[in-house]
């Protein structure tokens, strides 16, 4: 049983992948007013109802981040992971012309501040409203002076895997965390 | 002869590819197997050209250094023909050292907008089936295999670990239980060998 037990271990997704998923799906959300509902309708058209069949189910996935408020240890299974990175690499595909609306607001903040101002502003909105604010990791996200490289780091993520193969590349990245 | 040139475009940045098909393999005209040149279009930036080989490092370079930025690493990347650094996290360095004497490196400064453009570029030209002989995968696979074992193909360690570990487990068992019977084995002769010296005692005493 404990050999079992072991084996078993090493083939978990860590905490620090599905925080990492979430925090992309979060940006998604926030770019996609309707995101909850589009992430639903695009895991029918992905034919990934056997995994995910009903919004329900994704955000009980969702619930597995420890940043939650409502975090729930379910133990995600690796075909689960993959489903929702499936969705986050196709819905940042369709979102592309918005992502990199908001990174080249960045790249030149002086003369194009709205479109960063407005993420950020939504972003942080939405993650003290969804997660647990005493936590030393969301008060970090939340700390204006530090979260700006975090945020931009979400969004190149996001910006990089709309590719062919970006559900891979995007697994791969998730994965080493 | 006229060369096909096919035109990848994302946002901000073209990729333009020159080249010939290769017609001892009876392709498609349209399709380019030889690169003759190619030239990276970015709006407000010099142009960048070169031939095959050229064409290969730069790729290599930019995705080698979205690796190391995506997994956290400190992205830096230097080779004979192109350094990229970081100036700050929106914006990125690439140094250009040219192949002919004399001529200056070119130094280009590029936000992320930009430079997501350029891999999505790359990426395009990589799945393109009218472009042979460019694998985006031959770049991608240079770095991140530290969780191999995840990929969906098993591999030969995978599918023996299993029955070794059993095996192993059963062996540790038994040969327990075989230790546990020698010890009861033990004990029982020398009780029968302590009877013996008493009887050899009282038969001494009487």
């Amino acid at each position: 049983m404990l050999t079992i037990t072991i084996l078993s271990k090493g083939k978990r997704i860590s905490r620090e992948s599905i925080q990492r998923l979430d925090l992309l799906l979060l940006a998604l959300e926030t770019i996609d007013l309707n995101g909850a509902e589009s992430l639903y309708s695009l895991s029918s058209k992905l034919n990934l109802n056997d995994v995910l069949p009903n919004k329900v189910t994704i955000w009980k996935l969702r619930n597995n981040n420890p940043m939650r408020n409502s975090f729930n240890n379910n133990n995600i299974k690796l075909s689960e992971f993959n489903a929702l990175i499936k969705l986050t690499a196709e819905m940042a595909k369709f979102l592309y012309p918005y992502i990199r609306q908001i990174l080249q607001s960045r790249d030149d903040l002086i003369r194009n501040p709205k479109p960063w101002n407005e993420f950020k502003n939504r972003y942080i909105e939405l993650i003290s409203e969804r997660f647990n604010t005493n936590s030393m990791k969301v008060k970090r996200l939340l700390d204006p002076s530090c979260n700006d490289e975090v945020f931009i780091k979400i969004i190149l993520t996001l910006a990089l895997c709309i590719s062919e193969d970006g559900f891979l590349n995007l697994r791969r990245t998730l994965l080493n965390y | 002869m006229l060369q096909n040139k096919i035109l990848f475009n994302q946002s901000s940045v073209s990729l333009e590819i020159n080249g010939l098909p290769d017609y001892s393999n009876n392709e498609n005209q349209d399709n380019i197997s030889i690169i003759s040149q190619w030239k990276l279009m970015i709006i407000d930036k010099p142009v960048i050209e070169g031939n095959l080989d050229h064409l290969k490092s730069i790729m290599k370079a930019f995705y080698s250094y979205s690796i190391s930025i995506l997994n956290d690493e400190n992205p830096s990347y230097n080779s004979k023909l192109i350094d990229i650094k970081p100036e700050n996290c929106y914006t990125h360095i690439l140094l250009l050292k040219s192949s002919k004497p004399k001529v200056k490196p070119l130094n280009i400064r590029i936000g992320n907008s930009i430079f997501a453009d350029i891999i999505n570029c790359f990426d395009q030209l990589g799945f393109s089936d009218k472009v042979k002989n460019i694998y985006s995968k031959e770049f991608k696979s240079l770095t991140n295999k530290k969780h191999s074992f995840l990929k969906d193909k098993k591999n030969i360690s995978e599918f023996l670990l299993p029955p070794v570990v059993s095996l192993f487990s059963i062996f540790l068992f038994s040969t327990a239980f075989i230790y546990i019977y020698d010890n009861n084995e033990n004990r029982s002769l020398l009780n029968y060998q302590n009877k013996l010296v008493s009887i050899q005692s009282i038969n001494k005493l009487l």
